[in-house]
């Protein structure tokens, strides 16, 4: 038996206990295993490691911070109930389209962004009132933004995991466009309309309208809608115009967009919605410091290199389940980091199939590490939007569109030649 | 005082501490180990001779130059683009430390990316020193980074987006030196530093540029020379030398739709022949197991083992691993190697250039025999 095997049990023990036994946060229990691990190791109390693990994660750490102010002035200032209310008044006569609108506008910010959690934060919070409205649970309504989100991540222009994995083959980010769109496009509209087609079918526009505030539309006209405009904006012509706009950095973006909602609509306590915000995002912060701690021990004490090399190791035709086990399994420390660590060995391992097709599918697996506790950002901030407390339950209702892009994702690598066949 | 405040003084103090301590340990990776100036080296300059914009940054970085009392060709070794690759940086610094040159000038960056050897990749569990035995005692030196330090250059993008050609690629690759050539005056930190090493080609007519590199051992492109297509002459009589030479390594031409990189930007923006060679290195791949000194050293990973026995690998991998000196010895094997091609291909561009420690005596005898005692 590897010792690092050992050493990869006691962590996961600590964390169970820490977890279950003491009801620690979290956040602290992965602390507390990746502390065992380095003990365990004879690495000591490696505090240079434990901090510099937690490091990985402080561009995120930033972005959920700033993303959830924004969230909170926006929704303060009334900007998004009176964009929910013009939305509905609009296309209520269709739902489904409608759902489909929604679900397509959840996913813009991950299509400009790459990030699945700036998707739900941003959009995702945007349109979840619109899609309460329509009579769809909060359960259910989380599921979708989630889904959403992380399709929007997948879908092109920008999909951070391939190009992650092209960088660990050298394979420039060329040609994925319309890959990617049949990999993410089909899947979320899928996922909406599963979901939420029942519940918005059934939902007349009678009940809808006594929710509608058509006030704040009258009262601030365009303006109470600037801070979005000014947000996707920026994310919008960072990218598009690169030799003009300097790189903000998304937290600056929602920085500066929280700052202008401040002046645009209702009037609210900015202090005391920052403070709201910071509380709500805390214990995922606490989450991401932990995994970034565990999984730097991971990393120095050779655990990370025996899931690795027992992952692929896998005889071909084990190959493609273990794709769909491990990545996922992989992406509960993140969906970047699975994309790297296991994505690059894996299309090593099928230089055979179409490298675009396969890396595209690759990613698309890999994104259902937003779904995988502890960390599943895309399930846990979705749950946070449209206040589910626990979000377990939220989870357990992406279970069947999550199986639709594990086996998509599968079919996707196994037939890629073929497919590339037609593509290109 | 309330019970919750004193936890809160109890946690903040706590939090005070462990950030001194780690904070004292981050900064350490500032101080920059010795490299002792050889007999051949005529003259040290800073690349902000070369683009005055960069002076006073972390990117600007030492160039040693050895100088021949005959004119002749010209050569530029880049070590240190990539931290994280100990066998490029020490093949450098033995070259500074060893290395006279007769004919024409040999130029030197061991530290090409000055700001990356002041950090770790977060995540990479990555040792922050190493250390070779020499007759004269230890001497040190820094694992960094694959890419500038965050403190230089942040925020990343989400994308990547290469300002000569519009390649996108991953946010963190904006501050990867080997994805930002030909560089911009203007641009980012990493792509001033490119801006710098290309204008100093410029500005003294270098004739060819080995940009030196190490690569996991899952990665196909290793143990290999990439080579610009004008430099892919040369290169190929260097494969030839080294493959007839028992030193298994493969050629490469330069792809033309990968961008940024030093063999495609370099070879097509000045007339240097441009190449860039790879070694097998442990201590930075996906797969390796334990990470720490030990492995940057000997390259003995029974993880990588495994993965050769599966026949996952681009190179060989047995319980002997990739030793370092072994590593070091390839580049320098390499180096000398193009530099006697180039000669025999344009006489106006000979060098002659001796003290080049060979594979061999580099191999049986360590890294260690070729570093001189710091005074």
């Amino acid at each position: 038996m590897y010792f690092e095997l050992i050493i990869f049990l006691v962590m996961v023990a600590v964390f169970m206990i820490g977890c279950f036994k003491f009801k620690l946060p979290v956040g602290i229990a992965m602390v507390l295993a990746a502390i065992s691990g380095s003990l365990v190791s004879g690495n000591g109390i490696s505090v240079r490691h434990l901090i510099e693990g937690s490091f990985g994660y402080i561009d995120t750490i930033l972005v959920i911070a700033t993303a959830m102010i924004f969230m909170k002035v926006v929704e303060a200032s009334g900007a998004l109930h009176a964009l929910s209310s013009v939305i509905i008044n609009r296309f209520h006569k269709r739902p489904a389209i409608l759902l489909i609108f929604l679900m397509l506008v959840v996913m813009f910010p991950g299509m400009i962004t790459g990030s699945s959690t700036a998707a739900v934060l941003t959009a995702g919070s945007l349109v979840a009132p619109v899609f309460l409205m329509l009579g769809i649970p909060a359960v259910n309504t989380a599921a979708i933004i989630a889904v959403g989100g992380m399709m929007g991540m997948i879908a092109p222009p920008v999909n951070v995991p391939v190009m992650i994995i092209g960088s660990g083959i050298d394979m420039p980010y060329v040609g994925f466009g319309l890959p990617l769109l049949l990999m993410s496009v089909p899947i979320a509209i899928f996922t909406v309309l599963f979901l939420g087609h029942k519940y918005a079918h059934k939902t007349s526009y009678a009940e809808l309208k006594e929710n509608l505030d058509f006030d704040l539309d009258k009262k601030y006209g365009l303006l109470v809608y600037l801070p979005l405009f000014v947000v996707l904006s920026l994310m919008l012509l960072t990218k598009i115009l690169p030799q003009y706009i300097p790189n903000l950095g998304l937290p600056l973006i929602f920085l500066l967009g929280s700052l202008i909602g401040i002046f645009t609509g209702e009037r609210f306590n900015i202090f005391k919605k920052v403070k709201e915000a910071i509380s709500d995002a805390l214990p995922v912060l606490g989450i991401l410091v932990g995994v970034g701690m565990f999984i730097q021990i991971m990393t120095l004490t050779g655990v990370r290199g025996l899931i690795v090399v027992n992952s692929i190791s896998l005889p071909m035709a084990l190959l493609y389940i273990g794709i769909a086990i491990t990545i996922p399994l992989f992406g509960a420390i993140s969906s970047y980091g699975s994309a790297s660590v296991l994505g690059v060995p894996f299309i090593l391992a099928l230089l055979s199939q179409d490298q675009i097709i396969t890396a595209g599918a690759l990613s698309l697996i890999a994104s259902l590490g937003d779904l995988m506790p502890p960390t599943a950002l895309a399930g846990l901030f979705a749950a946070q939007v449209v206040g589910v407390d626990n979000y377990v339950q939220v989870l357990k209702k992406t279970a069947v569109p999550a199986i639709v892009i594990n086996v998509a994702g599968i079919i996707f690598i196994i037939f890629a030649n073929q497919l590339a066949g037609i593509l290109f | 005082m309330k019970r919750k405040h004193i936890s809160a003084i109890i946690i903040l103090i706590g939090a005070l501490i462990v950030t001194f301590y780690s904070g004292r340990m981050f900064l350490s990776m500032y101080q920059e180990e010795p490299i002792v100036t050889g007999p051949g080296v005529s003259s040290v300059v800073k690349l902000s001779t070369y683009f005055p914009g960069l002076e006073g940054s972390y990117g600007d970085t030492d160039v040693y130059i050895m100088k021949g009392r005959e004119p002749g060709g010209s050569t530029l070794v880049l070590g240190g683009t990539h931290p994280n690759e100990p066998a490029a940086y020490i093949a450098s610094v033995v070259l500074i430390e060893n290395v006279v040159v007769k004919k024409g000038t040999l130029y030197v960056i061991p530290r090409s990316n000055r700001s990356a050897f002041t950090h770790n990749d977060p995540q990479e569990g990555a040792p922050q020193r190493f250390y070779i035995e020499t007759p004269f005692g230890e001497r040190w030196f820094r694992f960094g980074s694959r890419a500038t330090n965050p403190v230089h250059q942040w925020p990343d993008p989400d994308v990547y987006i290469h300002a000569a050609s519009g390649q996108q690629l991953s946010g963190s690759e904006t501050r990867n030196l080997n994805r930002g050539y030909p560089g911009r005056a203007d641009g980012t930190f990493t792509e001033q530093v490119c801006y710098a090493i290309r204008n100093m080609i410029n500005t003294e007519g270098i004739d060819l540029s080995i940009d030196l590199h190490e690569a996991s051992p899952e990665y196909p492109v290793i143990n290999a020379i990439v080579a610009h297509e004008r430099a892919m002459p040369i290169a190929a009589d260097v494969a030839i030398t080294m493959q007839s030479n028992e030193v298994n390594i493969g050629l490469e031409p330069s792809p033309v739709n990968l961008r940024g990189l030093t063999h495609r930007e370099l070879g097509d923006s000045t007339e240097t022949f441009a190449v860039l060679m790879e070694s097998a290195n442990a201590s930075q791949g996906r797969l390796r197991g334990r990470t720490d000194e030990a492995l940057v050293l000997s390259g003995v990973d029974p993880m990588y083992e495994k993965a050769a026995d599966l026949g996952r690998l681009f190179v060989p991998y047995d319980e002997n691993g990739h030793p370092l000196e072994v590593r070091v010895a390839r580049h320098l094997f390499g180096i000398e190697s193009f530099i006697i091609s180039m000669s025999s291909y344009d006489g106006n561009k000979a060098m002659i250039v001796s003290e080049i420690p060979s594979y061999q005596n580099m191999v049986s005898r360590g890294v260690g025999a070729y570093l001189l005692p710091v005074e």
